[in-house]
């Protein structure tokens, strides 16, 4: 897909050194990244920004990512693809994740930049394929 | 008065020391049965005898309830001290996955004038290394926690154990070659797979195989077998090192033991690896048992059914 507008990527993740790196490696990889440290910011951010994908953590200060998860469902940016990256590993964090609408479930200290990346991509072709 | 300093070293008075109270409880009883004895002897009536041996009765339960007291202080403490490693563990998770992530983003930069000289890369592929080992300890820990409160979870799905082993031994190659250490193995081919979690029999290989090399003399060798032997799925990894010494046998699988042995304060640990390699095996319907002499070596083996 050429396409003369980068992809967006909208992070929403409350520790900075994690957005710093995450922020790096996405531009490296040539997606435009956009920002967000709370769960009311990255609604706000989502309906500004109309990101391609959204990177969610789950504990963030204001509204925790199971009620942003929530939250999307009810807007327009119901069909954006949601990934989890948290440090939340147990099973019932999991399920309710996937049970609210969320992609895929990564556990941060288990996965590399590269790896982040990898599931990126393979989401984001997965949704050009749908559209 | 041993038991004494060992309360306190609990944080417990002396008052809520189980071992203290049982002794006075069991000298009060003593007590308490030639008083009713001589009282019964001493007064005919009746009355007296059953009024004393309630009284008695009554004093011996109140004690016993301050040992029960006591005993659940114990067991709280211990419920507490679960908790805050969890706590801890968990909030270590965010910040090392975020020295992970920077030292990532650091070693893959494409730019060379932004790239770092090869000298100082070598300090930051040790701040790497450390980083790992702790990332490791980190998430032992919380796979601790899991097990004891029966949260850990189990895919069970057919595995091939011998590429396991594999890639195991593959991790290892780096610090056994430090330690001028070698690793032979013997994999019988064309192994049935065996049902059990992918990931957590990794932890099992890792740490059965990790401790053969770090008990290990300096330049020895350790040999790794897989076999097939009725049904089940023999592991055994085998080194010349330092051994455990036969008082220890029956500990080394208990949560937080380290062997006092004479590598106690060379090797790191916190002593959770065996304890998880058991718990593990013990939900994948396994078994996990060792022969060990001290300064001779050991050898450690595990069964697991064939699928």
């Amino acid at each position: 897909m050429e396409n003369a507008t980068k992809q967006k990527i909208l992070l929403i993740e409350d520790d900075r050194a994690l957005q710093a790196a995450l922020t790096e490696a996405l531009v490296q990889e040539g997606y435009e990244v956009a920002s967000a440290f709370d769960g009311e910011e990255g609604l706000r951010k989502i309906a500004e920004t109309q990101p391609s994908l959204i990177l969610l953590d789950i504990i963030l200060p204001k509204k925790d990512g199971y009620e942003v998860l929530d939250e999307i469902k009810k807007t327009p940016a119901k069909d954006i693809p949601v990934l989890i990256l948290t440090n939340l590993e147990e099973i019932d964090n999991v399920q309710k994740a996937l049970d609210l609408g969320a992609k895929t479930f990564m556990v941060k200290s288990e996965f590399s930049l590269k790896e982040i990346v990898e599931k990126i991509k393979g989401n984001l072709s997965q949704s050009d394929k749908i559209n | 008065m041993n038991f004494v300093a060992r309360c306190r070293k609990y944080g417990l008075g002396v008052w809520q020391c189980p071992n203290f109270l049982f002794l006075v409880m069991g000298t009060i009883t003593i007590a308490a049965m030639f008083g009713t004895f001589f009282v019964s002897r001493q007064f005919s009536d009746e009355g007296v005898t059953i009024m004393s041996v309630t009284f008695m009765s009554a004093f011996i339960m109140t004690i016993g309830s301050f040992v029960i007291r006591g005993v659940e202080n114990v067991a709280e403490a211990n419920i507490m001290k679960s908790e805050f490693i969890s706590i801890i563990s968990h909030q270590l998770c965010t910040p090392l996955s975020a020295i992970k992530w920077n030292m990532e983003v650091i070693e893959t930069e494409r730019d060379p004038a932004r790239c770092i000289p090869d000298k100082q890369m070598a300090f930051l592929g040790n701040i790497k290394k450390s980083n790992e080992q702790m990332l490791k300890m980190v998430t032992d820990l919380l796979e601790v926690a899991r097990i004891d409160q029966g949260r850990a979870v189990f895919e069970s799905k057919n595995l091939d154990l011998a590429r396991l082993v594999e890639e195991s031994i593959d991790g290892f190659q780096g610090i056994a070659a430090e330690q001028n250490v070698k690793i032979e193995s013997r994999l019988e081919p064309d192994l049935e797979s065996v049902c059990a979690d992918g990931k957590k029999m990794k932890v099992v290989l890792d740490n059965l195989i990790g401790n053969a090399i770090k008990y290990s003399k300096e330049s020895g060798r350790i040999e790794v077998k897989l076999k097939k032997e009725n049904e089940r799925v023999v592991f055994s990894v085998q080194d010349w090192g330092v051994g455990i010494p036969s008082h220890q046998h029956s500990k080394i699988f208990e949560k937080f033991f380290r062997s006092r042995n004479e590598s106690r304060y060379r090797t790191d640990g916190v002593g959770i690896g065996l304890y998880l390699v058991r718990a593990i095996l013990k939900h994948c319907g396994g078994e996990v048992w060792f022969e060990s002499e001290a300064g001779v070596g050991s050898t450690f083996y595990f069964r697991l059914p064939a699928a």
